[in-house]
């Protein structure tokens, strides 16, 4: 009787101990603050900024200004939604301009702007709908600048 | 009874966006008037026009659908509209044109503001998408400038 009820008792105990430290390896094997995603419209940014200074080196300034005018709503969205993240918003605009490529050819400005159109086209089904006006308006303006350049 | 209009059990566009989207048919509409006033006037740009107008007469088509399939009744045509200046050559012709497509940026943007729909997000930027490139082909053929729209469907574009 005896033996047969010390069994139970300890696999019991076990189980509890086992139950109550579990919590504590979690604690500690979970890194500390869980970074938040990148935020997609971020890179949209890098795009548009990197186009505007292509264009400039292109001689395109029509692509340049739109392209300028892109980076500053998307990057106002990214901030909006992240402010407290001083990195996500400061280190941008920090940056000092990107060094115009030398030689940048029309042909490589509207590759870069077709990048740009299908890349916000491809977003477009995962953004909020707060934001798909801008997207929108960003798409359709790469596409107006692609006419523009025909 | 009809279903709650706050609460769409299907994804169906509803409310603000169905409003929004009855504002982008009523564009659609002054498009393909505008586009059969101007056509005396541009006889050099037949094929331009011809195209312009037969986009704006699909989309209006579709749009109308879109309208139906959400048990919405579609706005109706109205009996005529007033461009933002007296149409009497190609060159208020073209501006004419650059105005109603301009319109629908506005508007197609609209309904990407107020709509979760995949199928109308789509429909709405390829909407967008064509009134942006249309107004600046005719910005082109018109000697316009600045030639492209920055932010279609925005103030600034």
């Amino acid at each position: 009787m005896i033996a047969d009820s010390r069994g139970p008792l300890l696999n019991r105990r076990r189980v509890l101990l086992a139950a109550a430290a579990a919590p504590l390896a979690v604690a500690c094997t979970t890194p500390p603050p869980p970074p938040p995603p990148p935020d997609p419209l971020a890179e949209l940014v890098v795009q548009a900024r990197a186009d505007a200074a292509l264009a400039t080196a292109a001689g395109a300034t029509e692509v340049a200004a739109a392209r300028t005018e892109h980076a500053k709503l998307l990057q106002a969205e990214v901030d909006r939604a992240r402010p407290s993240t001083p990195s996500a918003s400061a280190a941008p605009s920090s940056t000092p301009p990107e060094q115009p490529p030398g030689g940048a050819t029309p042909e490589q400005v509207v590759e870069a702007l077709t990048a740009a159109r299908q890349k916000g086209t491809d977003l477009m089904p995962t953004v909020p709908v707060h934001r798909a006006g801008l997207l929108g308006s960003v798409v359709a303006g790469c596409a107006s600048l692609l006419e523009a350049m025909s | 009874m009809s279903q709650p209009s706050s609460t769409p059990p299907t994804g169906k566009p509803t409310g603000d966006a169905i409003q929004a989207v009855q504002d982008a048919l009523a564009t659609e509409h002054a498009a393909v008037w505008t586009y059969g006033l101007v056509s005396a006037f541009l006889k050099e740009q037949a094929d331009q026009t011809a195209a312009g107008a037969n986009s704006h007469r699909a989309r209006r088509d579709a749009t109308e659908r879109i309208l139906r399939d959400t048990n919405a009744e579609p706005v109706p045509p109205a009996p005529a509209y007033l461009p933002p200046a007296p149409v009497t050559d190609a060159a208020s012709s073209i501006a004419a044109l650059v105005a109603v497509e301009i319109d629908g940026c506005t508007a197609w943007r609209g309904v990407l503001d107020r709509t979760e729909d995949q199928d109308l997000r789509r429909s709405a930027l390829d909407a967008l998408t064509s009134c942006a490139v249309r107004a600046t082909r005719w910005r082109k053929t018109g000697g316009l400038t600045p030639t492209s729209l920055a932010l279609p469907g925005t103030a600034v574009g």
